[in-house]
């Protein structure tokens, strides 16, 4: 590989880590098109290699959230019960699903995605920022553990962490604080996306090459971004997220329409 | 929140940033190392299994220190969590 596409990488690697401490959201759902798209990645190396940005990301900034005890790591230990069973499971299917497919389950994803987030800047618009956290025992749990199934299969089968679908199931219907909701769904990714990516890994569907420099920027954008995440507005990052995913999601919609991802 | 649960998210927070800090390192410090000597590919190579190790180092971090605070229903959940990603190691390598 070319200096320049090394660089590059960094650079991506680097904006995907960066927003995505900002504003609280995984930035590997902006990887995988990315990949796919501009570099000509089939869909499951693209999703391998997206996995291991998601390993990166969920690692660099949960520490943070562990440390300033924000996580329920009881609570997220026994979510994980599920959502490695369901990433476990869907990494093995996903080797049967065709790019194509993928390529359509992934732009409806990252259009879901920029929807949440659109909402996650409505409120977040006004809200003020480190408040103390409000006692609270997790409700619900049969509940939980179903989305964090459902969750774990999306992060297996498209290289995802699975936010956008246990955050507002934690917070709705387990009754868990919003910013414990979202630390723990972080800390929760990490093993999720490990699972899976020892499948894609052995499958020989991690591109080393390209993983290396995507790593090595999202380890800097996200250790950067969780230490001046307190003193930056979440809005204006989400926004640009939105416009991102968007955009993202429109370059996949014309590509599948104009018979790409074969 | 128990004292005790506090020094166990120090351990847990230790352990992530231990495993973040050295993976970046090996991955970035090959990535440049790369140009200049052949063992630049293992290192990269290293720092990407040390990313790959982390979450199930910091899976039997946690149930040990579950262990020690005598939360036997919380260390046996992180044992079943860390056998299915054992599971899912063993198929990994086999495919």
């Amino acid at each position: 590989m070319t200096v320049a596409a090394v660089l590059l990488l960094i650079l991506i690697g680097l904006g995907a880590g960066l927003f995505g401490a900002l504003a609280g959201v995984g930035g590997g759902i902006i990887v995988t098109p990315l990949l796919a798209i501009y570099f000509g990645l089939p869909m499951h190396q693209a999703i391998g290699v997206t996995l291991l940005c998601v390993i990166a990301t969920s690692t660099a900034t949960s520490s943070q959230y562990v440390e300033r005890h924000v996580t329920d790591v009881r609570l997220g230990m026994t979510l994980e019960l599920a959502t490695t069973v369901g990433a476990l499971v869907a990494a093995l299917v996903s080797r049967r699903v065709n790019r194509r497919t993928l390529a359509i389950l992934f732009a409806c994803f990252l259009l879901y995605s920029s929807g949440s987030m659109v909402r996650k800047a409505w409120t977040s618009r006004r809200a003020k920022r480190e408040e103390s956290i409000p006692d609270y025992t997790p409700h619900n749990y049969p509940l939980g553990l179903a989305a964090s199934l459902i969750a774990g299969g999306f992060s297996g089968l498209l290289g995802i962490g699975g936010g956008p679908i246990k955050v507002p199931v934690m917070y709705l219907f387990m009754k868990i604080p919003l910013r414990v909701a979202a630390a723990t769904s972080n800390f929760m990714i990490g093993v999720t996306a490990a699972t899976s990516a020892y499948i894609y890994w052995g499958r020989g569907d991690v591109r080393v090459d390209i993983a290396a420099p995507l790593v090595a920027g999202v380890f800097t954008g996200s250790l950067l971004g969780a230490r001046i995440s307190p003193k930056v507005r979440s809005f204006y990052t989400l926004l640009l997220l939105v416009g991102i995913t968007g955009w993202l999601a429109a370059q996949m919609i014309y590509k599948l329409v104009t018979g790409g991802f074969q | 929140m128990s004292r005790q649960d506090l020094a166990a998210d120090r351990v847990l927070s230790l352990t992530l940033k231990a495993g973040a800090y050295t993976a970046f390192a090996l991955t970035l410090g090959g990535l440049l190392l790369r140009w200049a000597t052949p063992w630049g590919n293992k290192i990269v190579m290293a720092g990407l299994l040390v990313l790959l190790a982390t979450p199930a180092l910091r899976i039997v971090v946690a149930g040990i220190q579950f262990l020690r605070e005598r939360d036997f229903k919380y260390a046996l959940i992180s044992l079943v969590v860390l056998g299915i990603v054992i599971l899912a190691y063993c198929l990994g390598i086999q495919a």
